[in-house]
């Protein structure tokens, strides 16, 4: 697939409320600039995201979609961020069957004092969706 | 549906990137044409006051505010709503500060951003549904188990703030493993005088009455949960009365029975009806069933018939006692055991008689123990020379990874006991790591240092070295090649949590980690409560640890109780939590397999589900979990997080 020209991919993120949103205010509190693509939809947990949200944002438009969780073992809720890398190993898999590229989905480990790793996540996801073009859904 | 946005400028930080009137410009295409109003530093007190007259006077039916991040003032704003007589979960906030305003380069890009964000809280907050706090009625009265250190800290200081407290303790005494032995480090203390003062005061003190202490008991069932316990307790019978015996020991005299005693090593016989050791408190003798002779047939009243204090004191057909108590939350202290150091290779414990895992050994240093504190051989004899081997299966993978950060200490006291009972006793501390943390542990190991009997090997792996006997009766440690000879060896194998841990963690239904200690809630920030509310961790029954930090989490646990039981006996349930539609339930379970928090149970009779809101957190997992749909996370429902979706991306 080639990437569209001036192609600005718009992706949805799962952040759970504890590790990865704070992670993602802390990037705010640092104010230092990043791709604006990334709308966040604020779980409790991980362990919250249905893979049906996932396919809603991808039926609705996402180019792309992050779930963010806490690291393995510091999950608030013991192991809600287990559950969520299960549901998206098997979401991925499916997905694939259907030509949805792996690519489009990711699962990251971002904590409360890693707004640095939550910049560098967004402007990796942008820019590797920006050449991967427009998620076209099959018919 | 009546929509009130409101954008707070926060000072020039927001509108200085944001194009605020644009937002109000995009409102009006939105679904419900939402009313956009501007404020200035809503969470000031002249912000709050103006926001709550502007909701007052509008009545909105639903509310976003768009300003900084939700876990800075979500709860400020909530506030604010409930005093302008709105249900606080009416409200949903757009964090443009922190994740637009402040990290979007190129303010048109911002603004973009904004009214989109927006766009999607508004399509969230119009299936907002208004939530209310429920309260429930508990029982302020809690069952601790085990009288340790920690069990008995608890138990006072809940007392002490007249909480009615029931302590169940397996053995026939209290004050845990410490009360066994002789000095403390680091400050040398004699161990049962430490404990003394709290001994005296659960069995006498001031709190007679409201502190009931169950000993040779256990826990036998558990049900209903945080607030509402309802335990039964299986207590074996002591055959003689707790209020009535005096502790003279005229029974023990008189009873012709004996078997050896399992508290002085197992070296040292006792008398079918006997005391633990001397000095075992409540100074009241036990009678062992089996040791009897009564369990062989025989017609003996011996204790008895000699017994001062009458006949009603000693009851020879006493049955086994089941009792129930209604509690609103248990502490857990049930201490800590030792790591088996036969089971670790070439260190002769198992094999030959001299030498001692350490445990062992602070009985042969205690007064009360098998040689009444004085340090000699199997065979009699006083020993020239002792081998002290740390860390004997602590941090090994092959046995325990961890270290018990105790061990270095009481292998210190040992080595100061021992050089005082026994002078010019050559002592070798055959270590890896030396562990002493704190601002007192290190005189104990200078004095150990300026010892010129004292001598340190360092070793790699324990794999290195090996314990085997001389032809002339004497040790011999063989460590990477060199040789020394000793008469007695001791052992510091790893701390494990005692044996009843997994009896108890299987009743309550609450996990253990790989060691096999309590898991906490958190290991940080909430070390002295465990995942399922209402059940707390104190002492080492959650992490190896000396003393004082088992006090310490002892008092942690009781504020954890006083601070979440209240008298008068209401609880607040938050309102974010899951529900199950039974209609819709299956009946697959999958719910309660993935619940953290032991909140699901599956009611047979109704063939569904079953969510307590007391123990449910609210993280929403058994809702993502569920083929059927059945489960609602309030607050956090499909439909809102759908909604919001949409809004984002149209």
């Amino acid at each position: 697939m080639t990437a569209a020209q001036g192609f600005e991919p718009r992706i949805i993120g799962f952040l759970c409320t504890w590790c990865s949103y704070a992670g993602a205010d802390q990037a705010g509190g640092s104010q230092k600039p990043y791709p604006p693509n990334l709308s966040v939809v604020r779980v409790m947990c991980s362990g919250r995201v249905d893979p049906q949200f996932i396919l809603s944002a991808f039926a609705n438009g996402a180019d792309g979609v992050i779930i963010m969780a806490c690291h393995p073992g510091d999950c608030h809720y013991k192991e809600g961020n287990c559950r969520a890398l299960q549901r998206y190993s098997m979401l991925c898999r499916v997905l694939e069957t259907f030509g949805i590229e792996k690519e489009r989905i990711r699962l990251e480990y971002v904590s409360a004092s890693e707004g640095e790793i939550f910049r560098r996540i967004v402007h990796e996801t942008v820019s590797s969706l920006r050449g991967l073009g427009p998620l076209v859904l099959p018919d | 549906m009546k929509i009130g946005i409101y954008v707070c400028t926060c000072g020039s930080t927001l509108s200085r990137t944001i194009d605020v009137p644009s937002i109000a410009q995009a409102a009006l295409s939105f679904p419900d044409s939402p009313s956009v109003t501007t404020m200035d530093f809503i969470c000031s007190e002249n912000g709050r006051r103006q926001f709550e007259d502007h909701l007052k006077q509008e009545q909105p039916e639903r509310v976003v505010v768009a300003a900084c991040s939700p876990r800075d003032h979500e709860t400020t704003f909530r506030r604010c709503m409930t005093n302008a007589g709105l249900n606080p979960y009416l409200l949903q906030m757009v964090n443009i500060r922190e994740q637009i305003a402040w990290v979007t380069e190129d303010p048109d890009a911002a603004t973009e951003k904004a009214i989109v964000a927006i766009r999607g809280a508004v399509n969230r907050v119009k299936l907002q549904q208004p939530l209310e706090k429920m309260q429930c009625e508990i029982c302020p009265d809690v069952l601790v188990i085990g009288a340790g250190p920690a069990g008995m800290k608890a138990a006072l200081a809940l007392a002490e703030a007249g909480r009615t407290v029931t302590v169940v303790e397996r053995l026939p005494f209290i004050g845990g493993l410490p009360v066994r032995f002789d000095e403390l480090f680091p400050a040398c203390e004699c161990a049962p005088c430490l404990l003394d003062p709290l001994m005296g005061d659960l069995l006498h003190g001031e709190f007679d009455g409201t502190v009931e202490l169950l000993t040779m008991a256990e826990l036998a069932e558990v049900t209903g949960f945080y607030g509402a316990f309802n335990v039964t307790i299986r207590q074996r019978a002591r055959h003689v009365s707790l209020h009535e015996c005096i502790g003279c020991g005229a029974c023990v005299e008189a009873c012709p029975a004996a078997t050896m005693n399992e508290f002085r090593n197992g070296t040292v016989e006792r008398k079918a009806i006997d005391f633990a050791f001397a000095g075992a408190l409540p100074s009241v003798p036990t009678l062992m069933e089996d040791t009897c002779v009564r369990s062989r047939g025989e017609e003996c009243q011996a204790c008895k018939d000699i017994c001062p204090m009458g006949r009603d004191v000693i009851d020879l057909d006493q049955p086994d006692s089941i009792l129930e108590r209604h509690v609103g939350a248990i502490i857990l202290a049930t201490g800590a055991g030792l790591y088996d150091a036969s089971l670790v290779t070439g260190m002769g414990k198992g094999v030959f008689s001299d030498v001692y895992d350490s445990c062992e050994f602070e009985r042969m240093l205690s007064s009360t123990g098998p040689t009444d504190g004085q340090i000699i051989t199997s065979r009699g004899t006083t020993p020239s020379s002792i081998a002290i081997i740390h860390c004997v299966g602590s941090l090994d993978p092959e046995h325990k990874p961890y270290c018990s950060g105790i061990c270095c200490q009481y292998a210190f006291i040992f080595n100061h006991l021992i050089s005082d009972r026994l002078p010019g006793t050559a002592i070798t501390h055959f270590h890896r790591e030396l562990v002493l943390p704190g601002k007192e542990a290190h005189s104990l190991a200078q004095q150990a240092r300026h010892n010129q009997n004292t001598r340190f090997v360092r070793y790699e792996s324990i794999h290195d070295l090996a314990v085997t006997a001389t032809d002339d009766g004497k040790l011999a440690i063989h460590a990477s090649g060199k040789l020394t000879t000793g008469d007695m060896v001791i052992l510091c194998p790893p701390v494990i949590p005692s044996s009843g841990a997994g009896k108890i963690a299987s009743i309550l239904d609450i996990k253990r980690d790989q060691s096999g200690f309590f898991r906490e809630l958190h290991g940080r920030t909430d070390a002295a409560q465990s995942p399922v509310r209402g059940i707390y961790l104190a002492g080492a029954c959650q992490d190896p640890m000396d003393i004082r930090s088992a006090m310490l989490q002892g008092m942690a646990s009781a504020g954890h109780v006083l601070a979440a039981l209240k008298p008068g006996g209401i609880i607040d349930i938050e309102p974010i939590t899951a529900e199950v539609d039974e209609t819709r339930c299956s009946g697959c379970r999958l719910c309660i397999s993935v619940c953290p928090y032991r909140a699901i149970t599956f009611n047979h009779s109704h063939n569904a589900s079953e969510i307590n809101a007391i123990l449910c957190r609210g993280c929403g997992t058994c809702v993502a979990a569920c083929p059927a749909g059945a489960i609602k996370g309030h607050h956090f429902t499909s439909d809102q997080i759908t909604a919001e979706i949409k809004g984002l991306l149209s």
